[in-house]
């Protein structure tokens, strides 16, 4: 009996096993293409293993492009933006959250909500006007300012902190004589932790990935980030896609990893309380 | 009267003291750029010359634009054809990987949610290779089948030319890109049903449909009308995967390959018509604003 | 949805934003007297282009510096979509670069806007020095505003070794009639295995608008207004409907996966392309060397014109450029001599559209690639001949617009052509907000 369970929940890991398979390919490919030679890419039939794996692809992309620079410019704008934006959040979150009899409070929410709703191609062009009369354009600001203000990220702090910071604890240490803010620091900053995680984890991924606005906003190749770099590799009618894949190996990487590390964080941001609401 | 309001203001000005730099920040990036699109929606501009007001001309001229409907019924059939099976897709998979026995949960997780990190350059060599009409991965698959059941008389399909396969090639890279993401969502709210209600359930002989009936289902709607909402929206402004597959707007089949987010880019970007594509957005977004509303009822009445 | 109190306050936000917005009034021309001598000329400019041309414009900048050594030039890469990015910037009146890459038909789009410098005064005499249809293209209500840089001479490329297998001369190949009989021939003795060439049905305006420039038509006229529906297009159509009622098209798009993998396989025998197709095929066909041979672009008529344009580039001077005797002579030393022109033709395969370069012993260089043939000379063959074509602002539109009409004709078995024209120059009319030109059939009464 024991047996015969055991063996049909190996047999269940085999569809699973299958899915994942499909779900991973294209990234298989990417990696097998960024050691192909050009001529090897674009074949049909398809070859599924490069023969021989030409590493030169990767050099090629350190010297012809600016890919160190560019990768240190993610970092650099993915970093400062997480960090302003779940401060943001969390701080104004925390607030709707527990400061119920505040006058014009739901209000004030519910519009931050509905703006959600408006397409970012719409607001691409006054956004970028803003930034030009602020000389900002062509700066780390340029990317890291413009949503770290993220409805979503305030949407998804206010739920976290309503379920699982409880009001005796705030109370009491209110009652200590703790400044709001320290309350704040000592008391939710602890409880969003795992929330803090969850966002960041999507905020990153939005930001490290995001090509159309780095495209608008970043002018000079000291500037640009990875997903411009490789972009940019396109040209007219030839393009080096033996570089792009080689490039986004590079660029994916590091993502992969980032969700590798962080996966449980993620999982308990969104699972204790962030739906339930 | 108002010194009440004052003074309660007052009372809580640490609220608006917590929320002033969210909200600054909010003004200058998110509530300004939004009045100007939405003052756009009035005026005739290209970018480059005069702003030149012309009123509603542009909401008169969106109910007479053939193009604008056709992209929002083809919007309206990609979402039907992609969001059931990713539906169904990432509650099957959250429910396995929420069961104890499956080892290896943290790779398959990982496996799942690829496709969302993945970058589009990406997606676009891949899938132009799984699609392409003669040797592409999909039809070198069929054509496998075909030889195994010959009566099925199975032919190489054209799924990123002809118009009747763009849709469901588009749907499949849809179902792809985002049914991990959903099933991380879902799986969190499964996480989060006390195994008390299903232990209880035992006890009283509810055998395995009647437990997912009961309880699964209806603690887990707030997570699906979050997934709703968010589809929704991903769905009517969705612009990277079209954009991909069809080659920038230029290569798909006719205007089948047409939906809302790459008109509305092309409207924009290729055209200059700034005034007008912002009358269409805001016009979009208030639809939206109304159909979110209602998947949100639904959530209401059954609490 | 939105209350009063917002409304009134977005009206001065944007009157005071506009003012950086909108000035279409057109820039005074660019006037360089007495000009500077060229060692004490001083300045850092900015250079905008796409890959392959920015490569070719880098390896330029030493050359440049030996005549104009205190001009720093720095060129940034951009991709070929950088419309977004160059508009904003106009639009704002900050942020564009000195010199900017342009693909040569979108170049009036962006005359037009009086955002670019005004050359006349000092490009003029450049001329003679360039095809007419191209010189066409950078000059706006005869302004001139740019300076061409590279173009797309038409042929056909096809395989040897194809066509050795089936017995096909080439040179026998002088009208599309001739090229649609070899086209079946190759069809039907490869079992269908082999199309003669690609046609995409979903963006056929790739061939459509080359092609209708060999013949002389138009989709705009002068002042702007349709002409699409006239003899030429009807007759380049039906050379359409013929091509696909024979099989011998593919619908592959142009630059997928299956079109570059077709560059090794047996599928397509013949890609009718510009000058630059050649560079395409050694990047993705680099083990195919020495199958590929061209052929003059197969004429409507017996003695017609056997080449048209496929494409090419120009640089601009934007208006907000603040040292623009430094941006132009960087433009005059990159596409006004012929020492430039050979360079980036050798080392990064781009045609010069400079005539006097055409006279350069490199053109008559037989190229292994090619079998030892002399496919630059022949590209050069009859460029001045090239008809003009109008390409009014709303061209970028307008093609997608066909590409959409022209798929779903093509659906819809390719019948009715002349409604189907009649139709779409109606609808394109309405959308563009132009008219249609007393050229155009429609006002003729059709045919």
């Amino acid at each position: 009996m024991a047996r015969y369970k055991h063996r049909k929940r190996i047999l269940a890991h085999l569809p699973l096993a299958g899915m994942a398979c499909l779900f991973g390919f294209p990234f298989y490919w990417l990696f097998i293409s960024a050691f192909k030679d050009k001529s090897q890419i674009f074949k049909l039939p398809p070859e599924f293993l490069p023969h021989p794996w030409m590493f030169e692809n990767f050099v090629r992309v350190f010297q012809e492009t600016q890919i160190v620079r560019a990768f240190f410019n993610s970092v650099v704008i993915a970093g400062g933006h997480v960090a302003l934006a779940l401060f943001l959040c969390s701080l104004a979150g925390y607030a709707f959250a527990k400061f119920p009899r505040a006058p014009g409070r739901d209000k004030l929410f519910a519009f931050v909500l509905a703006t959600m709703m408006i397409p970012v191609a719409v607001m691409l062009i006054p956004t970028f006007v803003v930034l030009c009369k602020l000389h900002a354009v062509n700066t780390y600001w340029a990317m890291i300012v413009p949503t770290a203000a993220n409805a979503f990220g305030i949407f998804w702090m206010r739920q976290y902190a309503a379920q699982n910071i409880h009001n005796d604890l705030i109370d009491a240490a209110r009652i200590d004589g703790c400044t709001e803010f320290q309350i704040y620091r000592r008391i939710v900053v602890p409880v969003l932790k795992p929330a803090m995680a969850a966002l960041g984890i999507v905020l990153v991924i939005n930001i490290w990935n995001n090509l159309m606005w780095a495209f608008i906003v970043l002018r000079t190749e000291s500037m640009y980030t990875l997903p411009l770099v490789i972009y940019l590799l396109h040209g007219e009618n030839r393009t080096p896609f033996e570089l792009i894949m080689a490039a986004s190996v590079i660029a994916t990487f590091p993502l992969i990893i980032a969700f590798l590390i962080f996966q449980k964080n993620f999982i308990q941001g969104i699972t204790a309380g962030a739906i339930k609401g | 009267m108002r010194q009440g309001l004052w003074r309660r203001i007052w009372e809580h000005r640490h609220f608006y003291a917590f929320i002033s730099p969210f909200f600054l920040i909010f003004a200058v990036f998110g509530l300004y750029p939004l009045l100007f699109s939405l003052y756009l929606s009035f005026v005739q501009w290209d970018g480059l010359t005069e702003i030149k007001w012309v009123g509603l001309a542009n909401f008169q001229n969106m109910l007479h634009d053939e193009l604008f409907f056709t992209s929002l019924w083809n919007t309206l059939v990609i979402g039907l054809l992609y969001i059931p099976p990713m539906f169904v897709g990432a509650f099957l998979f959250a429910l396995a990987l929420n069961a104890g026995w499956i080892k290896l949960r943290g790779m398959f997780r990982a496996a799942f949610f690829m496709p969302v990190i993945t970058p589009m350059v990406v997606v676009a060599i891949v899938f132009s290779l799984i699609y392409s009409q003669e040797g592409g991965l999909l039809n070198y698959v069929l054509g496998g089948v075909g030889e195994v059941f010959p009566s099925l008389k199975i032919k190489p399909i054209a799924w990123l030319t002809s118009d009747t396969w763009f849709k469901p090639a588009l749907a499949i890279l849809l179902v792809w890109r985002w049914t991990g993401y959903n099933m991380v969502l879902m799986l969190a709210g499964l996480q989060g049903i006390s195994t008390e209600y299903y232990e209880a359930a035992r006890i009283d002989g509810a055998g395995l449909f009647q437990r997912m009936w009961h309880i699964t289902l209806p603690l887990m709607r707030p997570v699906f009308v979050f997934c709703a909402i968010m589809s929704l929206i991903g769905t009517v402004y969705m612009f990277d995967e079209v954009f991909v597959l069809t080659q920038g707007g230029l290569g798909g089949p006719g205007v089948s390959g047409i939906n809302f987010g790459l008109y509305l880019f092309n409207t924009s970007f290729a055209d200059f018509k700034f005034g007008y594509a912002s009358s269409m957005a805001y016009t979009m977004a208030f639809l939206v604003f109304l159909a979110s509303l209602l998947i949100l009822r639904l959530r209401k009445t059954e609490n | 949805m939105f209350s009063g109190m917002e409304r009134s306050f977005t009206l001065p936000l944007v009157l005071v934003l506009l003012p950086g917005l909108c000035t279409a009034s057109f820039g005074d021309a660019l006037v360089l007297e007495p000009p500077t001598p060229p060692d004490q000329l001083e300045a850092d400019i900015e250079v905008w282009s796409w890959n392959i041309a920015a490569a070719s414009l880098k390896n330029l900048i030493p050359m440049f510096n030996e005549v104009y050594p205190r001009v720093n030039v720095r060129v940034n890469q951009n991709g070929t979509n950088m419309q977004s990015r160059f508009l904003l910037s106009l639009a704002a009146g900050v942020g564009a670069p000195d010199v900017m890459q342009l693909q040569v038909r979108e170049t009036p789009r962006y005359s037009m806007t009086g955002r670019l410098t005004d050359i006349t005064e000092i490009a003029e005499k450049y001329e003679d020095d360039f095809p007419p249809s191209f010189w066409r293209d950078v000059t706006h209500e005869g302004r001139v505003y740019g300076i061409p840089w590279d173009i797309g001479p038409g042929g056909v490329f096809y395989k040897r070794s194809l066509f050795e297998k089936y017995g096909v001369d080439p040179l026998g190949i002088e009208t599309w009639d001739d090229y649609i009989e070899v086209g079946k021939k190759i069809l039907e003795q490869s079992g269908g295995e082999t199309k003669m060439l690609c046609i995409p049905h979903g963006m056929m305006v790739d061939l459509f608008e080359p092609l209708l420039q060999q013949l002389g038509g138009q989709i705009f006229d002068k002042e702007g207004r349709l002409a699409v529906y006239s003899p030429e297009s009807l007759k380049l159509l039906d050379l359409f409907r013929k091509m696909l009622e024979a099989g011998i098209g593919a619908n592959i798009n142009s630059f997928t996966h299956e079109h570059l993998a077709s560059l090794q396989s047996k599928s397509i025998a013949t890609y009718p392309c510009g000058a630059w197709f050649g560079g395409s095929i050694r990047d993705y066909a680099e083990n195919t060397a020495g199958d590929w041979g061209v052929f003059r672009l197969p004429a409507f008529e017996p003695g017609g014109l056997r080449t048209t344009n496929f494409g090419g580039s120009s640089l601009v001077v934007p208006d907000q450029c603040e040292n623009k005797e430094a941006a132009w002579r960087f433009i005059e030393f990159a596409l006004c001599t012929v020492k430039a022109q050979i360079e980036q033709f050798r080392a990064f395969d781009l045609y010069p559209a400079f005539l006097p370069a055409h006279e350069h012993p490199f053109f008559d260089e037989p190229e292994p690639f090619f079998g030892g043939q002399k496919t630059r000379r022949q590209f050069s063959l009859d460029v001045l001949e090239i008809p003009v074509m109008y390409r009014s602002p709303n061209l970028m539109e307008a093609e997608r617009y066909i590409n959409q009409t022209f798929s779903r004709w093509v659906g819809g078995g390719m019948r009715d052509t002349e409604k189907m024209l009649a139709e779409m120059e109606k609808s394109m009319s309405r959308r563009l907000g132009c008219g249609i030109s007393p050229d155009s059939l429609s006002r003729r009464g059709g045919q």
